[in-house]
């Protein structure tokens, strides 16, 4: 049987929101979540906007608390994938790329003996050593992208981010997102493309309004959602 | 839980190098900002008492530099620290850092800039004629208790802010009050009456400032007592704080994102 990389049990998670300086607004954005990921798989979540999948990820990367339930992480580092993380325009691309790195959780000396990797896929060249504040909107998401791709965690958490710039480099990007996914790495994967999902995914968790509608093969799962999706818009029409 | 205390070392440690070479970039005069602003205010503070209003005493250049520039590392760190956590909501957003690392980060990055002006401080005193006495190396206690006192300031108002947005109009407030209140510019033996002195010294500003004055100027050893109790009553801050921040660590990611 695979071992557990991490459980969730009977999670919920409410905001609130100030309305005035004595009354308060409460949206409950996880409800009663239970469910494991195994070592080694990747699990794909799915649902619509507004249904809890960036605060399950929030969640599954210790970043927010829970009102009620528990996690249990069975692993020693999770990451969240995120891209431009911590970046400072004033500073170089090559100094963003080193803190960047080390706040996704890689050693200083591991994030410099990758650089020169970070460096080469970003297609950056000379333009490392400049502020990134001269930077396109293009270059600072390559350079994001790359440190991102090279940084590893014993639990990969992905939001969206599956390809990034144009053209020639995005397809680069998301075959080499692709490859990194299908390795041995466990791997929490939210993505509105259910093609991608079903490529990618052993598994696939279905959130509707904050709770677990279906968890499963995508096999199975991903039929019902798509059914879902269909009547949603026809009933929009 | 997911970055070990040396990797989070690491990481604060990089960032700080980072961030002053940031803020050095932002300005054209760059690092030179670090003299001249704690300089250009101590000049100003010296054209209304000691021209304008006349009321220098031969030394008052740098009885003025004594009292200005330990209240304005105080003033800076703790207004910028208060602010810490709400500019770091990027950060806080995205990876499980302990919430303690963005007021610590302006304190150490303030701190640093502060060892620059006060090796500065220090040749400027000696070039004004007043001797340089051994004792002098006993400011270095009194610099540790304000770091201290810094500290336990800057944790504390960084993990109200975010909870009271009002809070920095306080702090804004509290900072003149301090100024007014901490003898920068006045001497309280002079001006107070002796009863109620004791309760002026009972400021931990004020404190530092009479023990900066008293080493540098008086060429005294500062009052070991006032420091213990101030380090005494910032310690146990800095641990109240820090336990703290541990048991509401995750609360403040959702606080700054609702």
């Amino acid at each position: 049987m695979t071992s557990a990389a991490m459980e969730l049990r009977n999670v919920s998670v409410r905001y609130v929101s100030r309305k005035s300086f004595f009354r308060h607004d409460y949206f409950t954005a996880l409800e009663n979540v239970s469910f494991t990921i195994r070592r080694g798989e990747t699990l794909g979540v799915i649902g619509t906007n507004g249904c809890g999948k960036s605060t399950l990820l929030r969640v599954l990367s210790n970043i927010y608390g829970v009102d009620e339930g528990e996690v249990i992480w069975h692993c020693r580092q999770v990451s969240l994938l995120s891209l431009s993380l911590g970046f400072d325009p004033e500073l170089s691309g090559r100094d963003n790329a080193l803190i960047s790195g080390m706040l996704l959780g890689g050693r200083k000396k591991d994030v410099l003996a990758r650089l020169d990797d970070i460096i080469e896929f970003s297609e950056l060249d000379d333009f490392i050593d400049k502020p990134i504040k001269t930077y396109s909107s293009g270059m600072r998401a390559r350079l994001g992208f790359s440190v991102a791709l090279n940084m590893q965690s014993e639990l990969l958490l992905i939001d969206e981010v599956m390809g990034v710039g144009d053209g020639k480099f995005k397809q680069k990007a998301q075959a080499a997102m692709i490859d990194k996914i299908s390795s041995k790495q466990t791997v929490v994967l939210v993505s509105h493309s259910t093609a991608q999902i079903e490529a990618l995914c052993d598994r696939v968790l279905w959130l509707d309004a904050g709770q677990v509608k279906m968890l499963g093969d995508s096999a199975t799962v991903l039929p019902a959602y798509n059914r879902f999706i269909g009547q949603g818009q026809v009933k929009k029409v | 839980m997911f970055i070990s205390n040396r990797h989070l070392i690491e990481v604060f440690h990089t960032k700080l190098i980072l961030n002053l070479k940031a803020e050095a970039a932002q300005t054209y005069l760059s690092y030179a900002w670090w003299l001249l602003e704690p300089a250009l205010m101590v000049a100003v503070l010296y054209l209304v008492f000691a021209i304008f209003l006349a009321r220098g005493t031969p030394d008052f250049v740098v009885f003025l530099v004594c009292g200005k520039i330990p209240f304005l590392w105080f003033s800076k760190s703790v207004t910028n620290a208060s602010r810490s956590i709400i500019a770091g909501r990027g950060l806080i957003n995205q990876v499980s850092i302990p919430k303690t690392f963005f007021p610590m980060l302006v304190v150490f990055q303030d701190a640093f800039k502060q060892v620059i002006v006060f090796i500065f401080m220090f040749v400027f005193i000696i070039a004004y004629g007043i001797d340089f006495s051994w004792v002098w190396l006993s400011v270095g206690f009194v610099i540790l208790t304000q770091f201290l006192l810094i500290s336990a300031a800057a944790l504390f108002v960084a993990a109200i802010t975010p909870f009271l947005p009002d809070f920095r109009y306080l702090i804004s407030t509290t900072m003149m009050a301090l100024m007014l209140g901490s003898g920068i510019f006045y001497s309280y033996k002079e001006v107070l009456l002796p009863e109620h002195q004791q309760l002026f010294l009972m400021n931990p500003i004020a404190n530092l400032i009479k023990n900066y004055r008293q080493v540098l100027m008086d060429g005294m050893l500062p009052d070991w007592s006032a420091l213990g109790a101030i380090c005494a009553a910032s310690i146990t801050l800095i641990v109240i704080m820090t336990v703290y921040y541990k048991k509401t660590d995750t609360v403040y990611a959702r606080l700054i994102a609702q």
